[in-house]
């Protein structure tokens, strides 16, 4: 688990793989039940953090100016790791689903407790966040932002991503 | 809301203003950062001026990622803000090429490197245009070597357009060599260099070849249609 800083708040992110119980908390978020309200994120899309702070950087700007697209902050924080303007498509692609067992949990400001209690609701194996760039899957990612080989020859896959995160809205 | 210059975390230095933006130096989660801001031109009527202001701003966002796409190194893009007007972008360290092409004139050119800058110039912009992107303001203060790499960075991207006439590629080319000749005619002949490298990486080579004697001939932006 590692906590890094967004424009003046705080965002904890911890990585699972072996996650046995997705579909519960699959339903746990989508009936609203889950305590403390997480992000969870497709880690196999995920090959660098930085992505994920540009999308929480974005996540945040939209709170503060109460545009937030979809209903709470942390889904906001999935739908804006996507590339497509499509919510529910990006929703299901970044997020997770009955059967991921490689997840990337992410929370805004959370304290000590909450992210203690998180690490018990999710029945896996807490990893270092230096594996997400072996354990991405290249071949998936490409797909979904439709990255050509070309980009990656004058760019990284994360910074690839990163650039189609913060141009999104503008295409 | 304006943009804070106070000097705390998260501040603006300016580095730069032009006809259409300021650029500032700033950080973004930690990473050294350049923030562009477009600002509104007060003589426009409000709302016109607050929709071309926006359409600029995107347009920008759009030919920066198309850009990349096609394999043309730019900066990385950060985040875009429509409501402050701003683009965030990489902070790329590295002289732009018009000081180093100034300082070949001061203190002699060094070969390799010149060799090198302007294949990699021609190079650049033969894929841009293959892509149907025209850059718009070709000179070399938008162009960046990035320190350690010596890799071409394309930065400013504010008035490109998607087009594959090759009117607009040559004039895109013409509005380089004026600069070139304008300001680093002793540097010796770098556009037959930039030239070379751009009939290489570009397809449609002849065309454009053809339409840029004819630009030459003329001058740009004027049709012969009476």
């Amino acid at each position: 688990m590692k906590v890094f800083e967004v424009d003046g708040s705080a965002l904890s992110l911890a990585l699972f793989t072996d996650v046995m119980n997705s579909n519960e908390l699959l339903d746990a978020m989508q009936s609203a039940t889950l305590e403390p309200e997480v992000a969870f994120l497709n880690a196999s899309l995920v090959p660098d953090v930085f992505p994920v702070l540009v999308a929480a950087h974005k996540t945040l700007l939209a709170k503060s100016r109460e545009t937030l697209t979809t209903r709470t902050l942390h889904s906001e924080l999935v739908y804006n790791y996507s590339g497509s303007k499509h919510i529910s498509e990006s929703l299901k692609r970044c997020g997770i689903s009955k059967d991921s067992t490689y997840v990337l949990v992410a929370r805004f400001d959370a304290s000590l407790d909450e992210m203690k209690s998180i690490e018990k609701l999710i029945n896996g194996k807490e990893i270092d966040l230096e594996e997400l760039e072996g354990r991405a899957n290249q071949a998936q990612i490409q797909k979904h932002y439709k990255i050509s080989g070309l980009e990656l020859g004058i760019s990284s896959l994360a910074n690839a991503i990163t650039c189609r995160i913060a141009a999104r809205d503008a295409l | 809301m304006g943009i804070n210059q106070d000097g705390k975390e998260g501040s603006l230095i300016l580095l730069k203003q032009g006809a259409e933006a300021r650029v500032f130096e700033s950080t973004f989660v930690g990473m050294r950062s350049i923030v562009k801001e477009r600002f509104s031109k007060k003589y426009r009527h409000p709302s016109l001026d607050a929709k071309l202001t926006l359409k600029r701003l995107n347009a920008e966002a759009r030919c920066v990622a198309k850009a990349r796409c096609l394999g043309v190194s730019t900066p990385v893009l950060y985040a875009l803000d429509p409501v402050l007007h701003t683009l965030t972008f990489e902070y790329v360290e590295g002289p732009a090429v018009k000081e180093i092409f100034l300082d070949f004139g001061l203190n002699g050119v060094n070969q390799e490197l010149m060799n090198d800058v302007a294949a990699q110039i021609g190079y650049t912009i033969g894929k841009l245009h293959d892509g149907g992107l025209i850059h718009g303001d070709l000179t070399t203060s938008n162009m960046l070597l990035q320190n350690g790499t010596n890799q071409l960075v394309l930065i400013d991207f504010g008035l490109s357009f998607m087009s594959t006439l090759p009117e607009d590629k040559a004039v895109d080319l013409y509005v380089l060599e004026r600069a070139l000749l304008s300001m680093h005619s002793s540097c010796g002949n770098v556009m037959d260099q930039i030239l070379a490298a751009y009939r290489k990486s570009s397809k449609q080579w002849s065309s454009t070849w053809n339409k840029l004697a004819q630009v030459r001939q003329r001058g740009r932006k004027r049709t012969m249609v009476g």
